[in-house]
């Protein structure tokens, strides 16, 4: 190695003050009422979902995408220093992956949650199905965390050269898990609005920017309360990376909406479930997805895209926006009915099925993400992970 | 007290008893499975007299009303468990309607197979696709990879809401899926009993409109049916090859 980095110190965070205790207590509630929730649904069935037999799929399942994207996202943000050079990265590379190891684990409370009968979840482990995305993805996951843990300790240790390895494998590791997760939905040639190769790509890509948008705010609000010093301009590149994502999204979703509008078969349906009110739909998709991208766009080109303010700001709304689009990748095509007779006009029962989220549905979800910060709360105080100072190291250059 | 070695070695004669036990029985059930291809053809013109003649859409003709019955399916408004659907088609706005009865198609390929997580959807060697109750943790993938919308997830305890429980079909609870298996417990039974097996559908239309057999034997009705006459297949682009045909 030709260039050496000042050591970056690693601290924990005293967390004794009264504000440390109330966010614990605040993320705590939210867990409770998660678990109260979920208790319910597991009492009384699925009824008190808002899914029904048209629509199988809804909240539970668009969460379980998006906690596995934040996860590989916050990974790769990690990654950043180890894999590639991006040295002034390193003060993040611990956190990030502590978050990621965290997220990993609420996807998979997501898709326990989600499913109707975990008495028998195990048997995922037993009857293993070589021909189910979702078969592979019970091993990717788990795997996938225990990478990230491997991964943390080796940074722990200090041993860099296996980090670097480790994280490289990790990338690599997330990219394949979030591709499977992708996979998913993408491969299923039954529903027409789910059956896109691009969905694969777009995944890795909504990742990325899904766990900027969570990182950034994260990090802001822990330097500013830890009472840190740190540069601005850090997180400035962060936002520009997570920028480039959402353009590349956008321009992605305008692909895609063109190839659905172009086959006559499925240009009807897409059009009605983009503009027709009679589902949440298009206010999820035009305000939601479109519309919070576009503004957070507007917000990175605009004079305030410097400040912590703008920086802040538009990486909530990107966070936001790529869970509408986990619910517009989910839902919509569920909602609209399979045409299962092609060339009869008339079909009845022809009914799109809106899928309103039940506030149990809500809990679940947002129970699993304070959990995911509570176990952030608690982390940077037991374990040495965020650093003392978040400044851009100058590279002292010492060829040997 | 039992030796080391000796525990050891009955553990092992257990498990090799076991496993060739087991080994056996599938052979022997399988290769007396494999005779079969169990197919049905639905003549759309008798169901539409049918249906028509109970009002049009919307009426419960015996097929759905026997099958319920019979494979402890509840009946409820809001989720609709029937197994079997029925649409009314139109060829346009103004044509005299068509009913069509949509249950589990039996793909030969069926996507729902592929996709579940634990193998608690799987195909039987008489092409029957079958739903095991104690290995199904109700993710509901199956559910999104069935091109016919023909699963049902149990979203409330069904027992509940039953009059008569036929203990011969499963008993479910609520978070499972389940759907049409072609009376699979009935047709075993009838099979070894000896005759000419159907399913409870088949057995309940008045209009004899639902032709159930095995493809493999050459003289059975169904395979007769499909020689002589002209039959479509729903979604047949995707290539799941159904095994339930519809009689134009």
């Amino acid at each position: 190695m030709g260039v050496e980095v000042p050591k970056i110190d690693f601290t924990k965070i005293e967390g004794r003050s009264k504000g440390y205790y109330v966010i614990c207590l605040i993320w705590l509630i939210i867990c409770v009422i998660g678990a109260y929730a979920y208790y319910l649904i597991w009492i009384h069935g699925d009824q008190l979902t808002g899914l029904n037999n048209q629509v199988p799929w809804g909240f539970g399942i668009a969460a379980v995408c998006y906690f596995i994207g934040a996860s590989a996202g916050s990974l790769i943000v990690s990654a950043l220093s180890g894999v590639f050079e991006k040295e002034e990265f390193k003060i993040f590379s611990r956190s990030a992956a502590f978050f990621a190891a965290a997220m990993i684990v609420a996807a998979m409370g997501a898709i326990f949650t989600d499913i109707g009968n975990p008495e028998n979840s195990l048997n995922f482990l037993m009857h293993f199905n070589p021909t189910s995305i979702f078969s592979w993805n019970a091993f990717l996951y788990s795997s996938y965390f225990v990478v990230c843990v491997v991964y943390l300790l080796a940074q722990f240790e200090e041993k860099k050269f296996l980090t670097r390895c480790i994280a490289v494998f990790a990338v690599a590791w997330a990219v394949l898990v979030h591709s499977g997760t992708g996979g998913i939905i993408g491969f299923i040639y039954s529903n027409d609005f789910y059956h896109s190769p691009l969905t694969v790509p777009l995944f890795i890509i909504s990742a990325i920017a899904s766990g900027l948008g969570l990182l950034i705010p994260t990090y802001i609000l822990t330097f500013k309360w830890t009472k840190r010093e740190y540069d601005l301009d850090l997180f400035w590149t962060l936002t520009k990376i997570m920028g480039a994502m959402v353009i590349i999204l956008l321009y992605c979703f305008i692909v895609e909406g063109f190839e659905k509008g172009y086959m006559p078969s499925s240009h009807e349906a897409f059009l009605r479930m983009i503009t027709s009110p009679e589902t949440p739909v298009p206010y999820v998709y035009w305000f939601g997805q479109i519309g919070l991208m576009l503004l957070a766009l507007a917000i990175m080109l605009s004079p305030y895209r410097k400040t912590e303010k703008g920086i802040f700001v538009a990486s909530l709304l990107v966070a936001i926006a790529v869970f509408c689009e986990r619910y517009t990748l989910v839902v919509p095509g569920l909602s609209y009915p399979y045409e299962i007779f092609p060339g009869y006009e008339v079909v009845k029962p022809f009914h799109i099925v809106p899928y309103f989220p039940t506030w149990e549905e809500w809990a679940i979800v947002l129970g699993l993400l304070a959990g995911v910060y509570l176990a952030y709360c608690i982390g940077i105080k037991i374990f040495a992970i965020l650093p003392e100072k978040a400044v851009k190291v100058e590279e002292v250059s010492k060829n040997e | 007290m039992i030796s080391r070695r000796r525990f050891l070695l009955l553990t092992m004669a257990g498990a090799t008893a076991i496993a060739t036990g087991k080994a056996f029985e599938f052979k022997d059930e399988d290769g007396e499975l494999s005779k079969y291809e169990w197919g049905m053809v639905i003549d759309v013109d008798k169901c539409t007299e049918c249906v028509k003649s109970r009002g049009g859409f919307g009426a419960r003709p015996p097929c759905i009303e026997e099958c319920s019955k019979a494979n402890n399916v509840p009946p409820d408004d809001k989720y609709y468990y029937d197994l079997i659907r029925i649409y009314e088609v139109r060829e346009r706005e103004d044509a005299e309607p068509l009913y069509f009865p949509v249950m589990c198609q039996e793909c030969e390929h069926p996507g729902c197979v592929q996709v579940c997580l634990t193998k608690a959807s799987y195909k039987r060697k008489d092409g029957i696709v079958v739903v095991d109750l104690h290995r199904c943790i109700g993710c509901r993938y199956c559910m999104i990879a069935c091109p016919y919308n023909a699963r049902r997830f149990l979203f409330e305890d069904p027992k509940e809401k039953l009059k008569v429980v036929n203990p011969e079909a499963p008993v479910r609870k609520h978070g499972v899926v389940m759907k049409c298996e072609f009376c699979v417990w009935k047709i075993d039974r009838e099979r070894e009993e000896g005759k000419e097996p159907k399913p409870v559908c088949v057995e309940a239309c008045p209009y004899n409109a639902l032709t159930f057999g095995n493809l493999k034997d050459p003289n059975s009705e169904v395979s007769k049916i499909l020689r002589t006459s002209k039959v479509i297949t729903l979604r047949a682009n995707l290539g799941t090859n159904p095994k339930v045909k519809y009689k134009l």
